[in-house]
């Protein structure tokens, strides 16, 4: 299977949101799912893991998922960061972009969404 | 839409009692086919092409009709045919009341014009909700101050209607909003916007209505009050809000900033200085109320 082993980290305060993502893409085989519930322990755990790919939710408490976006880029210039939102609005989408995100998906996830980022990046492993 | 504000106006002329108005309600949902349902059954599209529909209805506000023409899968006028063989759900309710001998046929015409004249509703399009239309019933029903609603308001309040709809289900019954200048709590949450339009929304539920309500919006059965049910009820209010958000910005170019929804821990809420609302909307699973705090609304 295509994710098994790959790191992946969730940062979103919803445990429903989190429940969800990681339903959908354990269908791509068994990654090691990394979690965190505001910005600030996504960057954490960003910094410990070193994870293949980030699904970050923007309005979070603590930190928000842009300025968290920003801090793990200047850790990690090559992070590759997914935003997913309930606000998918331009000025959302553009900022989130700027930050250094390179997706952007709008909430309530489905599959659909999902397949083409994971086969995206790691079909054929 | 219409059958709720018609409820709604059932229960003020005292025509039917809450709970008559609440079986009704369900009875009518149950028997209501959806424009999905008769496109698949005419043949105009598949089950896969209905599914992507009602998924891109969770990220637009539009109706499945519109989609449908602009995603390809429907012309114009099949979808006048489709809503032409789907029954009014305001009448769907009129049936149902008859059937149940509430009413008889001569009644629910006097009703029915009762309702026109008091919505000024010149041409009662049966078939087809127009968004103005809707609009123009969510402006009477929220006559919630001195002042008239602004364009903002009515549509985050119809926004919200559709929404419970969408993603709850149609079998609610509206119970008209009154001021609000204290709440004692049972299970609350709520979620600020703010911006030229803000507004602190905060939805309340009893602990068991919490659970039937989580298990309608995430289509999973949940048995117990616990994170996920509270986490479901968060994401409810975010979605709502985040799509009210891409409205604004894309009628208004209005960019609102959200805030992550918190859950209020004061067993009595108390507002002074602000404009605030209540809203209950009673499913046959339980009565959620909803309370709006304005602050600004220009």
């Amino acid at each position: 299977m295509m994710l098994n082993d790959v790191k992946i980290l969730i940062g979103d305060d919803s445990i429903l949101a989190r429940k969800q993502l990681k339903d959908i893409i354990s269908t791509y085989g068994n990654p090691v799912f990394i979690e965190a519930s505001n910005g600030q322990d996504t960057i954490d755990q960003y910094k410990k893991e070193s994870p293949a790919l980030v699904f970050l939710d923007i309005v979070m408490p603590v930190k928000d998922g842009n300025v968290a976006i920003r801090e793990i880029m200047e850790y990690d210039k090559d992070a590759d960061i997914i935003v997913v939102s309930s606000v998918g609005t331009q000025s959302q989408l553009k900022a989130a972009i700027e930050a250094g995100a390179r997706d952007f998906i709008q909430k309530p996830l489905n599959a659909e969404q999902i397949h083409h980022i994971i086969t995206s990046r790691f079909e054929g492993r | 839409m219409y059958a709720q504000f018609f409820g709604n106006f059932l229960l003020s002329r005292n025509v039917v009692t809450r709970k008559q108005l609440i079986d009704i309600m369900q009875k009518k949902a149950d028997t209501k086919v959806k424009l999905g349902t008769l496109a698949i059954h005419a043949g105009y599209m598949t089950a896969s092409e209905v599914d992507r529909i009602y998924i891109l209805q969770t990220h637009q506000d539009k109706r499945f009709g519109e989609l449908a023409i602009s995603e390809g899968y429907l012309t114009e006028e099949q979808v006048t045919n489709l809503l032409l063989e789907q029954e009014p759900d305001f009448l769907l309710l009129g049936q149902a009341l008859i059937e149940e001998g509430i009413i008889d046929n001569q009644q629910l015409q006097d009703l029915i014009i009762a309702y026109q004249s008091d919505n000024e509703l010149d041409e009662f399009t049966y078939s087809s909700e127009t968004q103005d239309a809707i609009h123009h019933m969510v402006e009477n029903f929220f006559v919630l101050a001195e002042r008239s609603l602004s364009p903002y308001e009515i549509s985050f309040f119809h926004l919200l209607l559709n929404n419970l709809i969408r993603f709850i289900g149609d079998d609610f019954t509206l119970v008209s909003p009154s001021d609000c200048k204290e709440y004692p709590t049972n299970y609350c949450i709520s979620q600020k916007l703010n911006g030229t339009f803000s507004v602190r929304t905060y939805m309340d539920i009893p602990e068991e209505a919490c659970v039937a309500f989580a298990s309608r919006y995430v289509g999973e059965e949940f048995t117990e009050f616990d994170e996920y049910v509270t986490s479901s009820l968060e994401d409810f209010l975010n979605l709502h809000n985040g799509v009210f958000s891409v409205n604004m910005s894309n009628e208004y170019s209005m960019e609102l900033e959200l805030e992550a929804p918190v859950v209020e821990d004061k067993d009595l809420l108390t507002f002074n200085g602000t404009e605030c609302y209540l809203l209950p909307i009673v499913y046959p699973f339980g009565t959620v109320h909803f309370i709006f705090e304005i602050y600004k609304s220009e």
